[in-house]
């Protein structure tokens, strides 16, 4: 039996309809109407002791919502969930005393006092032992720089200072579980690579099993062994970020500078794309054209000054699986 | 014990946090006492100038109104999360809760303690006991400093119950902080009066539905055995502390489906 098991997971809201208009409002009130939408519409997975898995997903596809059901926060409308043997919801003290929880939007520190006090907090909420307690602070201040702002009040930290002191109060009492929900929105660049270093750095140390969900690509790249994407509701991807990239990112930018501005520059194999006076942008088919014959024949033909060729990001990718662009072939073995 | 451990916890934190603004709050403090302390001087000046309440004297008056101030200020101090409650649905500090491995009630009530409204409301009960306790007649030996004891706890235990029907129908996303002050604080202010005094539909809200009348008018009662006690049942003076433990009970109840809905529906915005 697998650590975290997911059957038929089914989620429905009630939605209250509005009517538009004075007369509209007031006939809602006093008639509620409603409709059920389904969050998750019948999700199947499990997970491994120690893997890191990122939920993606456009906004309101259901992510936020299997997370909180994981959690223990809402129960499913149907399905089962388990976690290491446990019912988030129906044993919700067992399975939380080994859960963290982040929530990248929402702090669970003391606004007005120092990061330390909340950490002492913890240590009675969560039956922390003492030299537990104290080896992981300054395990974490080690590793997360957490001594230059232990002791000044929360409200004072930057969002980076903030986020790195969320984690590891979340990590206080050893958790097997940790979920991050958006753990590095709003954050610089040093700062999430600060935080994605340390977040694998105790998944190899602790053989934590994490959980994420975030719109950051590459926080998944970086972070996670596994993907799993979710639209309506549905999972519609589960595997891992190479697989999609090489499937999907076959097409090259080939970006050229010209000597002059040609008009109709006609290649076989190259695709305009984008002209901004001499600077040209063309797509290519990696597989089918090799890079060098194809600078080869340009440069044969026309003169040229610079010339860049780019990989697709994965986030253009994703950005086309939602809009509908890319349909996911199932000869993938992750696509469900 | 453990419990025990984590609510003081809880309460250093809240004094912490509190000290982080002692100027702020020293003065909030002050609005409050000095609100209270006005309403006190009012019901002073109504009582000597105008009003006349049958059989009871200006001391015995004060009291009684002494027991909304001290079971008022017990009640923040112990159940200040219940007041602040819907708060903590709208903010998702519930969901942070529901997350821990603790009771919910208890987290609730742990996480708040609001000590310049349990000081502002303290000190006027304090003042008004002072003058009042020793000029009643009241032999205080154990038996009746117990009972107070218990009856202030009582009081508290109600008025938590009143505020909890309120925060329950936070689950279902119903405001009705607004419509919980008007009526918790005018029945507070009615309750300001013996009840004999008023018509017989005021008394009977006063003990059945929004029982003020076991906060301060019965256990008050216990003591004064004012004659106007004839009109009601005499066991009345000895129900403060039962009437709390029933009534927070089936508020209890009801808020527990309220966490059974919020659960199942999922009212959490995001």
């Amino acid at each position: 039996m697998a650590f975290i098991e997911v059957h038929d997971l089914v989620k429905e809201y009630k939605v209250n309809i509005r009517n538009k208009g004075l007369i509209g409002s007031i006939k809602s009130l006093l008639i509620p109407e409603y409709t059920m939408k389904s969050a998750v519409d019948g999700i199947n997975f499990t997970i491994e002791e120690g893997e890191t898995v990122g939920f993606i997903g456009p906004n309101g596809a259901g992510k936020s919502t299997t997370v909180k059901m994981l959690t223990g926060i809402l129960v499913p409308t149907s399905g089962s969930i388990t976690i290491g043997g446990l019912s988030p919801y129906k044993d919700r003290k067992l399975n939380t005393a080994k859960l963290g929880v982040v929530f990248g939007q929402r702090s669970q520190l003391w606004w007005d006092l120092p990061v330390i006090d909340t950490f002492d907090l913890l240590k009675y909420i969560y039956k922390i032992p003492e030299n537990i307690h104290k080896s992981n602070i300054e395990h974490f201040s080690e590793i997360l720089g957490l001594d230059e702002f232990i002791k000044q009040p929360v409200r004072q930290l930057s969002l980076g200072q903030r986020m790195r002191a969320e984690i590891a109060a979340s990590l206080l009492h050893n958790p097997e579980i940790i979920f991050f929900d958006e753990p590095t929105i709003g954050l610089d660049v040093v700062a999430k690579e600060k935080i994605r270093e340390f977040v694998k750095f105790i998944n190899k140390e602790r053989n934590t099993t994490m959980l994420f969900t975030t719109h950051d690509m590459v926080d998944i790249e970086k972070t996670c062994d596994r993907m799993i994407i979710i639209d309506h509701g549905k999972k519609i991807y589960d595997g891992t970020v190479e697989e999609i990239k090489d499937t999907y990112g076959g097409n090259r930018i080939l970006s050229v500078e010209f000597g002059q501005n040609y008009e109709n520059i006609l290649m076989s194999g190259l695709e305009l794309i984008e002209e901004k006076g001499n600077k040209k942008h063309f797509k290519f088919a990696k597989d089918d054209f090799q890079v060098s014959y194809l600078i080869q024949k340009l440069s044969q033909q026309y003169e040229i000054l610079d010339i860049t060729v780019q990989e697709p990001e994965i986030d253009g990718i994703i950005r086309e699986i939602y809009q509908g662009g890319i349909k996911l072939n199932e000869s993938l073995s992750g696509v469900c | 014990m453990n419990l025990f451990i984590i609510f003081y916890q809880y309460s250093k934190l809240s004094l912490k946090t509190m000290l982080e603004y002692k100027f702020d709050r020293t003065f909030i403090t002050l609005a409050i006492f000095f609100r209270e302390m006005i309403s006190v001087v009012v019901m002073f000046l109504i009582l000597t100038r105008f009003l006349h309440i049958k059989d009871w004297q200006l001391f015995e008056l004060f009291f009684l109104y002494s027991f909304l101030f001290l079971s008022y200020s017990l009640f923040i101090f112990l159940f200040a999360g219940i007041r602040d409650f819907d708060h903590m649905i709208h903010s998702g500090e519930f969901d942070r809760f529901l997350t821990r491995p603790l009771g919910l009630m208890f987290q609730i009530v742990a996480s708040r303690v609001d000590y310049p409204a349990t000081l502002g409301h303290g000190i006027v009960g304090i003042i008004l006991f002072m003058f009042t306790a020793s000029n009643v007649g009241i032999d205080w030996n154990i038996q009746n400093i117990i009972y107070y004891i218990i009856a202030l706890i009582g009081g508290a235990i109600i008025q938590a119950s009143i505020f909890m029907i309120s925060a329950s129908f936070s689950f279902w996303t119903i405001r009705v902080e607004n419509l919980r002050n008007l009526i918790f604080f005018n029945s507070r202010r009615i309750a300001g009066y013996p009840i004999s005094f008023y018509p017989s539909i005021i008394q009977k809200i006063l003990i059945f539905v929004i029982p003020f009348a076991f906060v301060n008018y019965f256990p008050a009662q216990y003591y004064l055995g004012k004659e106007d006690i004839e009109l009601f049942w005499g066991g009345y003076m000895y129900l403060t502390p039962f009437v709390g433990i029933i009534m927070f009970f089936i508020v209890y109840l009801f808020w527990k489906m309220g966490v059974r809905s919020y659960s199942s529906s999922g009212n959490s915005m995001y």
